[in-house]
C-alpha cells in the first residue's frame, strides 16, 4: 500500500513538473503538401490586390513559412486597382501575384496584363486545378488557365434561423413558399420580412433577386444571349421575369423599401443591420456575407443575442432558387517576376482543397472547390442541383449584360420606372 | 508521525518549493520583462525622434521647392525642370498636380512611355480632400502609402501646396506638389537601431488606424482592423485602446497574424498631427523567460533526484533498522541462550566439585575413595577454569578490547608446552601422536605467546578431544619464507582420525558456543568457544585458519601466521664432528632429524628399524667406528626403543650414547630405560637446539645417566615472600611451597610487602610472589616502589606476579613496572616450581 501511495505521489510529482514544459503546436502545415525546394530559401513574394485587407491570405502566408520561413510573402493593396495594374506590372515593383477578373478577358486595356500571365495548367507546375468546380475555371482557346479562382461570388439572401424558428416557420424553398412566409412575417409585426441594400445600384439587393432569373432565362434562350451580349434592345423582354419579381416583392410588401433606404452601405451596414436580429432574411451576395464572421463580435446586439444564420439561394421559382457560380477574385502568377520557382510553389500549396477552403472559410467567401458543406452558412448552395447552378462565364455572358439588368433592376425596384419601360430601355442603362 | 506520513510530507514540501520557484521565476520574468519592454518603449520614442528628424529633413526639402516655385511664379513644365535639375535621388520622383484635375507631370516618365510625364491622381483618394497638406513650414504633409500612378510602386509623398501658372494663360492654379519616395527604399533605411529588438516592426498610423508607413507584420488596410481581426473585442471596447495608442505614448499586448503574442509600443509622431509610431514585436523575442524554466527545470530535477536518494536512503536504513532490529532480538536470544548453557555448564563442574567434596568429607578415612574424589574434583576445576577462561575471552572479543601483547618467546618452548600439555590425554586415550618440525632456524619470535598458545593448543586439544582412541593426531610446523619484511611464515597442521565435522557444522563452526550435535560429541567436554576464540586469534595477527574435515574420516585444521622474528637467537650452534645414528620407524621424522644434526655439523646416518639400527651399530663396533651417539625412537614396530637399547648395550657396550626420543611422556618408561642403559631423554618434535643443548649434556665429562625428574632437593631452603592479601590464597600457596621445601612468608599487601623489604638483609628471600589487586597499595604500585629501593639486592629482587589477572594485557603491565614473571590464579604448582627453577638458573648465570 505504502508503495502504491509512494508510485502515484512520485507520478503526480512528474505531472506537475510536464506542466512546466511548453504548449505543443496544435496544428502542423498542410500535411498533404511536400516541400519542392530547398526549405532555406530566402525570397519575396508579393501579392497585389484590390482588397484592403486579406487575413485570409495573410493566414496562408502564415502557413506557409512554417515551411519556408525564410520566404517574405506580403499582401499589398493597390490603389485604383483596375487602372494601375499595367504600370505596376511593368514596374520596378512587380508584384509575383496579382488578383485578375474575368472581364479582362475582353478589354483590350489589359492585353498587355495578359501577356504577363502564366499558363497555370502547364502540367510542369503541378497545380491541383482538378480541386476547383469545372465551372469556375476559365480556360483560353488555346486550353490555358491564365487566372485560378479562390473565391466565388454568388446571390442570396442569409436568414436568421432562430426568428424562423421562434415564429414556428421554415425557410421557404419555393417562390409560394416565399410568399407566405413573407406574409406570416408581416402578420407578426415584421414590417419589412425581407431587406437588402436600395441605395445606389452598385450593390443593391435588386441586382442580387434579378441578375440570378435574367442568367436563367438567358440560358434556356440561347439565342437571346447574343442579342444580350450586343445589347441590342430586342434581348429586353428577356429581362421581364427577373424585372417582374423584383416588382412582386416590392408590391406585395415583403420588402420595405423606406427601411432598406435606412441601410447606409451594401456591406458593413447591410450586416450589422441583420445583426440587429429583427430581420428574417437580408438579400446581399456572397462578397457581403464574407464580413459576417468579423462583425459578429462588433454588433451589440449579436453579442447579445447571438443567433444561428445560413446563407441559401432565394426561392424565385417553384423549383427553387439559382446558384449563379462565377468567380470572385481570381490570381494570376506574374510571369516575369523575381523568384517566380517560389511563386509557383505558393501557387502549388494554395491551389489545394485544404488551402482554398480554410481562405474561404476564414474570408467566408463561397469556395471555389467542390466542397461546399465545410461551411455551415454555405452549405444550402451544396443542396443546389446541378440544373439550378450556372455559371455566367460558361454560359458567354458579358460584363455589359450586368450593367443593363442591375440598372434596370434597381430603377424598378425604387418605383422609378416601370418593368415595360426597363424592358425597352435595354441597352440604355450606364 | 506516522512513518507513512514522511513520502507525502516530502511531496507537499517539494510542490511547495516548486511553486516557489515558479512564481518568483515568474516574478523575475515579470519584473525582467517589465524592464525589457520599458527598454523597447524608449527605443520606440528614440524611433519617434529619429522618424520625426528625417520627415521634418524631407519635408524641408519639399518647402524649399515650393517656396522658391511660388517665388518664381513658374508654370507646371519650369517648376518640373527646376526640380528635376535639383533633384537628386534616383528612385525617388516628384509629382506636380493641378488641383482641379487631378492631373499634371511626373519629373520621371512611365516606363512603357519615356517622352510621357503626365500623371493622373483622379482615380487615387488622396488628394480628393487637401486640408491634410498644411502651408509651407508650418507642419509635415505626407501622405499614406500608395501607389505611385507613374510607375506602380508603392510610395508616400511629402506634400505642399503651391501656386503654378497657366502657361498659356499665365492665370495661376493651385497645385500640389509631392515629392514621392518608394516604400522599399524607405523601409531599408527604416529598421529599428537596437540588435536585440531585430525582429522588431515599425508602422506609422494615422488618427484613423490607417498606415501611412507599414511594417511587414502589421496586417490589414489599418491597424485597428488588424487588431480587431487577431484579438478578443467586444463592441466598441477598442475604441478605448485605439484612442489610447493615437494619444499617448506606452505599450500593450496583442496577437499577430501567427496568434503569437507581441508587445506592441506606441508614440505619438509630435510633427505630423495625429499620427502614432508603432514597434510590434513578438514577445518571445524579449527572451525573458529561458533562463527560468531552466532554473525551474534544474531545481524539479534536483529535488526529484533529492526525493529519490533520499527515499533510497531512507529504504535503505529502513532494512538496516529492520536487520539491526532482528540481530538484537537474535542478540538477545543468544544473551539468554548463553545464560542458560553458561549455568549448564559452570554448574556441571560445580555439582562435580561440591559433590565429590562432600563424599570425600564424608569417607575420610578411606584414603583411595578420598584421592579418586581429588582427582575427580581437580578436573572438574580444570574444566570450569577453561570455561571461565573461555568466556573471559570470548567477552573481549566480542567488544573489541582483545589486544595482543607481542613480546619475544621461544617457539621451542612453546612446542615443548604443547606437547606436554597434550600428553596426558594422548596417554590416556592410547592415541598414536606425532609432532613434526621442519626447519625451525628463527627459534626466538616476536609475538603473543599466550594468544598463540592459546591457538595451537585449543586446536590440538580438539583434535584429541574428538578422536576415538586407537586413533593417530599428527602436529606438523614448519617454517617458511614470509612476505612480509622481517617475519617468517609459520605452518601450523595439525590432522586427526577423529570423527569429523559435517558440512552444515563447519559453516558455523566459528560462531561462539557452536557444537556438532553428535552422540559421539555429547559425552564430550567442552564449551563451544574454543575455535571461535581460535579463529578471532588468527585474524588478529592477520594470519589464516583452514580446515578440511569429513565426517568419520577426519579433520585437519592448517593455521598460518606471519611472526616477527625476534632480535634475540641462538649464538652458532655446532657440534664437533662425530657420527650420529638416528632410528626411527617414521620416514619424515628421521629425514627432519637426519637434516637438523647436519646442519648441526655431524654426520648422522639413519635406520628404520630398532634391527637395522642394531646391525649398523654391530659393524660400526667390529670396525672400531663406534657411533658416539644414537637417538632412538620409542615406539617402533617389531623392536621397540628399549629393546632396543639392551641389545646395543649387549652388543655394543656402554661407549655409545644413547638419547630415548618420545613424543609421549616417559615418566612410565623412565625405570625401564634407565635399566635398559638409555643416557637421557629427549622429546618430539626434535628442535636443533634442543638436540644441540642434550647431545652437548650427555657428552660431558663422562657419560650423565638420566637426571631424576622428581628431585626437588635444588629447592630446599628457598625463602619466598608472598604479597597476598586473601587469607586462603596465602594458606594454599604456602602449603603448596612448603611441600618442596621452601619457606614463604606472608605480607598482607603491598605496603608492608614494601616494607619488609626496606628492611630485609640481603639473601632473606629468593623472590616475590606478587598479588596484584590488594588493599592499601596494589601489586604494581609495590613493585615500583621495590624498584626504587636504594639497597641494590632489595631492588633487583625477582618479582613473580601471582594474581587472577590472566589477560595478556595485564601480563605487559606487570613487566611493564618490573616484574619478571606472571603465574596465573589459580596456580599450577607445576608451573610454580618451573617459574622458581627459571628465576634461579637467571640468577646462576
Amino acid at each position: 500500500m505504502k508503495k502504491l501511495i509512494c508510485i502515484i505521489l512520485t507520478l503526480c510529482t512528474l505531472f506537475l513538473l510536464t506542466a512546466c514544459s511548453s504548449k505543443q503546436p496544435e496544428e502542423s502545415p498542410a500535411a498533404g503538401f511536400k516541400p519542392s525546394l530547398s526549405k532555406d530559401t530566402s525570397c519575396k513574394i508579393t501579392v497585389a490586390g484590390s482588397y484592403d485587407n486579406f487575413e485570409a491570405l495573410e493566414a496562408e502566408f502564415d502557413k506557409f513559412n512554417e515551411i519556408y520561413p525564410n520566404v517574405r510573402l506580403s499582401y499589398v493593396k493597390l490603389d485604383d486597382y483596375n487602372n494601375v495594374l499595367g504600370t505596376v506590372l511593368e514596374g520596378n515593383d512587380k508584384p509575383n501575384i496579382f488578383f485578375s477578373y474575368t472581364w479582362m478577358t475582353v478589354n483590350e486595356q489589359y492585353h498587355s496584363v495578359f501577356e504577363q500571365m502564366e499558363d497555370l495548367s502547364d502540367s510542369a507546375l503541378k497545380l491541383n486545378l482538378d480541386c476547383i468546380r469545372p465551372g469556375l475555371l476559365n480556360r483560353d482557346a488555346q486550353g490555358h488557365v491564365r487566372m485560378v479562382p479562390v473565391f466565388s461570388r454568388t446571390y442570396g439572401m442569409l436568414v436568421n434561423k432562430a426568428l424562423f424558428e421562434k415564429e414556428g416557420l421554415s425557410v421557404p424553398t419555393t417562390q409560394s413558399e416565399l410568399m407566405a412566409v413573407c406574409e406570416a412575417f408581416r402578420s407578426k409585426g415584421y414590417a419589412s420580412p425581407m431587406m437588402g441594400y436600395s441605395l445606389k445600384s452598385s450593390g443593391c439587393f435588386m441586382n442580387t433577386i434579378a441578375y440570378p432569373l435574367f442568367v436563367a432565362t438567358l440560358a434556356k434562350n440561347p439565342e437571346a444571349l447574343t442579342l444580350a451580349n450586343n445589347l441590342d434592345p430586342a434581348a429586353g423582354e428577356y429581362m421581364r421575369p427577373a424585372l417582374e419579381a423584383v416588382e412582386k416583392l416590392v408590391g406585395q410588401g415583403c420588402i420595405d423599401i423606406g427601411e432598406c433606404d435606412k441601410i447606409e452601405d451594401n456591406y458593413t451596414k447591410v450586416i450589422l443591420r441583420f445583426f440587429e436580429g429583427d430581420v428574417p432574411m437580408m438579400i446581399c451576395t456572397g462578397d457581403t456575407v464574407s464580413g459576417t464572421k468579423k462583425r459578429e463580435s462588433q454588433s451589440e446586439a449579436f453579442t447579445k443575442s447571438p443567433f444561428e444564420y445560413a446563407f441559401t439561394p432565394i426561392a424565385l421559382t417553384e423549383e427553387g432558387g439559382y446558384f449563379i457560380d462565377s468567380p470572385s477574385v481570381q490570381f494570376s502568377v506574374n510571369k516575369s517576376c523575381d523568384n517566380l520557382e517560389m511563386t509557383n510553389e505558393f501557387m502549388r500549396f494554395l491551389i489545394t482543397n485544404e488551402e482554398l477552403n480554410k481562405m474561404a472559410s476564414v474570408k467566408r467567401l463561397v469556395t471555389p472547390t467542390k466542397d461546399l458543406s465545410f461551411d455551415s452558412v454555405y452549405a444550402p448552395f451544396g443542396q443546389v442541383p446541378s440544373e439550378r447552378t450556372m455559371s455566367p462565364e460558361v454560359l458567354g455572358i458579358k460584363d455589359p449584360i450586368s450593367v443593363q439588368i442591375r440598372n434596370a433592376a434597381f430603377q424598378v425596384g425604387k418605383g422609378e420606372i416601370t418593368v415595360d419601360e426597363a424592358v425597352k430601355r435595354y441597352g440604355t442603362f450606364e | 508521525m506516522k512513518k507513512s506520513w514522511v513520502i507525502p510530507v516530502n511531496v507537499v514540501i517539494m510542490t511547495a518549493m516548486l511553486i516557489f520557484v515558479v512564481l518568483y521565476s515568474r516574478y523575475e520574468s515579470r519584473i525582467t520583462t517589465e524592464r525589457q519592454i520599458e527598454h523597447f518603449e524608449n527605443t520606440a520614442i528614440t524611433m519617434e525622434h529619429v522618424t520625426e528628424n528625417y520627415l521634418e529633413g524631407e519635408q524641408r526639402i519639399c518647402d524649399v521647392w515650393a517656396r522658391y516655385i511660388n517665388s518664381r511664379g513658374m508654370t507646371i513644365e519650369e517648376a518640373i525642370d527646376f526640380i528635376r535639375v535639383s533633384h537628386v535621388l534616383q528612385k525617388a520622383s516628384v509629382h506636380i498636380v493641378y488641383l482641379d484635375t487631378l492631373s499634371g507631370l511626373s519629373t520621371r516618365p512611365r516606363h512603357n512611355a519615356p517622352d510621357d510625364y503626365t500623371v493622373s491622381y483622379e482615380r487615387m483618394d488622396i488628394l480628393n480632400d487637401v486640408r491634410w497638406i498644411h502651408e509651407i513650414g508650418e507642419a509635415i504633409n505626407i501622405s499614406r502609402a500608395y501607389t505611385n500612378p507613374v510607375n506602380g510602386e508603392q510610395s508616400i509623398s511629402f506634400c505642399n501646396s503651391i501656386m503654378v501658372h497657366d502657361s498659356q494663360t499665365g492665370k495661376p492654379c493651385k497645385a500640389v506638389l509631392l515629392r514621392v519616395l518608394p516604400l522599399s527604399e524607405l523601409e531599408q533605411k527604416w529598421v529599428f537601431p537596437q540588435e536585440e529588438f531585430k525582429n522588431a516592426e515599425l508602422s506609422i498610423i494615422d488618427a484613423d488606424g490607417y498606415y501611412i508607413i507599414k511594417g511587414h507584420s502589421f496586417k490589414n488596410s489599418s491597424f485597428f482592423e488588424f487588431y480587431r481581426s487577431y484579438n478578443e473585442t467586444g463592441p466598441g471596447s477598442p475604441q478605448e485602446i485605439f484612442t489610447n495608442i493615437t494619444t499617448s505614448t506606452g505599450s500593450m499586448t496583442m496577437f499577430n497574424s501567427r496568434g503569437e503574442k507581441c508587445i506592441l509600443a506606441f508614440t505619438p509622431v509630435t510633427a505630423a498631427g495625429g499620427w502614432s509610431l508603432l514597434s510590434l514585436m513578438p514577445m518571445k523575442d524579449l527572451n525573458v523567460k529561458s533562463e527560468n524554466w531552466l532554473l525551474i527545470g534544474f531545481v524539479s530535477a534536483g529535488l526529484l533526484i533529492l526525493f529519490v536518494f533520499d527515499l533510497a536512503v531512507m529504504l535503505y536504513f529502513n532494512k538496516r533498522l529492520q536487520a539491526a532490529a532482528v540481530e538484537a532480538e537474535a542478540a538477545n536470544r543468544a544473551k539468554t541462550d548463553f545464560l542458560s548453557t553458561m549455568s549448564h555448564d559452570i554448574r556441571t563442574p560445580m555439582n562435580a566439585i561440591i559433590g565429590l567434596t562432600t563424599i570425600a568429607e564424608k569417607n575420610l578415612g578411606d584414603v583411595e575413595s578420598v584421592g579418586d574424589n581429588l582427582r575427580k574434583i581437580t578436573m572438574a576445576s580444570n574444566h570450569l577454569l577453561t570455561l571461565i577462561n573461555d568466556i573471559l575471552d570470548i567477552s573481549k572479543v566480542e567488544s573489541g578490547k582483545l589486544n595482543l601483547s607481542p613480546l619475544t618467546f621461544s617457539i621451542v618452548e612453546t612446542v615443548e608446552n604443547l606437547v606436554n600439555l597434550s600428553q596426558p590425554m594422548v596417554k590416556e586415550k592410547n592415541i598414536e601422536f606425532n609432532f613434526r618440525i621442519s626447519r625451525i632456524d628463527k627459534e626466538y619470535l616476536y609475538a603473543d605467546q599466550l594468544r598463540l598458545n592459546q591457538v595451537y593448543i585449543n586446536i590440538l586439544s580438539n583434535a584429541i578431544k574428538y578422536t576415538e582412541p586407537g586413533g593417530r593426531v599428527s602436529v606438523d610446523m614448519r617454517e617458511e619464507e614470509s612476505k612480509k619484511p622481517g617475519c617468517v611464515r609459520l605452518t601450523y597442521v595439525v590432522s586427526d582420525t577423529g570423527i569429523g565435522m559435517s558440512p552444515e557444522f563447519m559453516a558455523t563452526m566459528y560462531q561462539p558456543f557452536s557444537r556438532q550435535t553428535d552422540s559421539r560429541v555429547n559425552s564430550i567436554q567442552g564449551t563451544g568457544l574454543g575455535l571461535a576464540i581460535t579463529k578471532q586469534m588468527v585474524d588478529l595477527m592477520d594470519g589464516t585458519i583452514d580446515c578440511q574435515s569429513e565426517q568419520g574420516k577426519g579433520t585437519t585444521f592448517t593455521v598460518i601466521l606471519d611472526l616477527p622474528i625476534a632480535d634475540r637467537q641462538r649464538e652458532d650452534m655446532t657440534l664437533e664432528p662425530m657420527d650420529v645414528l638416528v632410528v626411527d620407524d617414521d620416514e619424515i621424522l628421521l629425514q627432519t632429524a637426519v637434516d637438523t644434526l647436519e646442519s648441526l655439523g655431524v654426520t648422522a646416518d639413519r635406520a628404520g628399524s630398532g634391527r637395522a639400527a642394531l646391525d649398523m651399530i654391530k659393524r660400526r663396533h667390529d670396525s672400531g667406528k663406534d657411533y658416539r651417539v644414537v637417538i632412538l625412537d620409542w615406539k617402533m614396530p617389531d623392536l621397540d626403543g628399549i629393546e632396543t637399547i639392551r641389545r646395543i648395550r649387549a652388543e655394543a657396550g656402554s661407549g655409545t650414547a644413547i638419547l630415548l626420543v618420545s613424543a609421549y611422556d616417559w615418566s612410565d618408561i623412565e625405570d625401564k630405560a634407565k635399566e635398559a642403559g638409555a643416557n637421557g631423554f629427549v622429546g618430539k618434535p626434535l628442535f636443533r637446539s634442543k638436540l644441540y643443548d642434550k647431545i652437548n649434556s650427555i657428552l660431558g665429562p663422562e657419560i650423565k645417566s638420566v637426571e631424576p625428574e622428581n628431585d626437588y632437593s635444588d629447592l630446599q631452603g628457598l625463602k619466598i615472600l608472598i604479597a597476598e592479601d586473601n587469607d586462603i590464597n596465602w594458606e594454599i600457596i604456602s602449603a603448596m611451597l612448603g611441600m618442596f621445601g621452601i619457606t614463604a612468608e606472608r605480607a598482607e599487601n603491598g605496603r608492608i610487602c614494601v616494607e619488609k623489604m626496606k628492611q630485609a638483609e640481603k639473601g632473606d628471600y629468593t623472590l616475590i610472589f606478587m598479588d596484584i589487586q590488594m588493599p592499601e597499595m596494589n601489586g604494581l604500585e609495590a613493585t615500583r616502589n621495590i624498584r626504587q629501593l636504594e639497597d641494590p639486592w632489595a631492588s633487583s629482587i625477582p618479582i613473580i606476579a601471582m594474581t587472577a589477572d590472566a589477560f595478556s594485557e595485564n601480563v605487559t603491565e606487570c613487566m611493564n613496572a618490573g616484574m619478571n614473571g606472571h603465574i596465573a590464579k589459580p596456580i599450577d604448582i607445576k608451573l610454580v616450581i618451573k617459574e622458581i627453577r627459571r628465576i634461579k638458573e637467571n640468577e646462576k648465570s
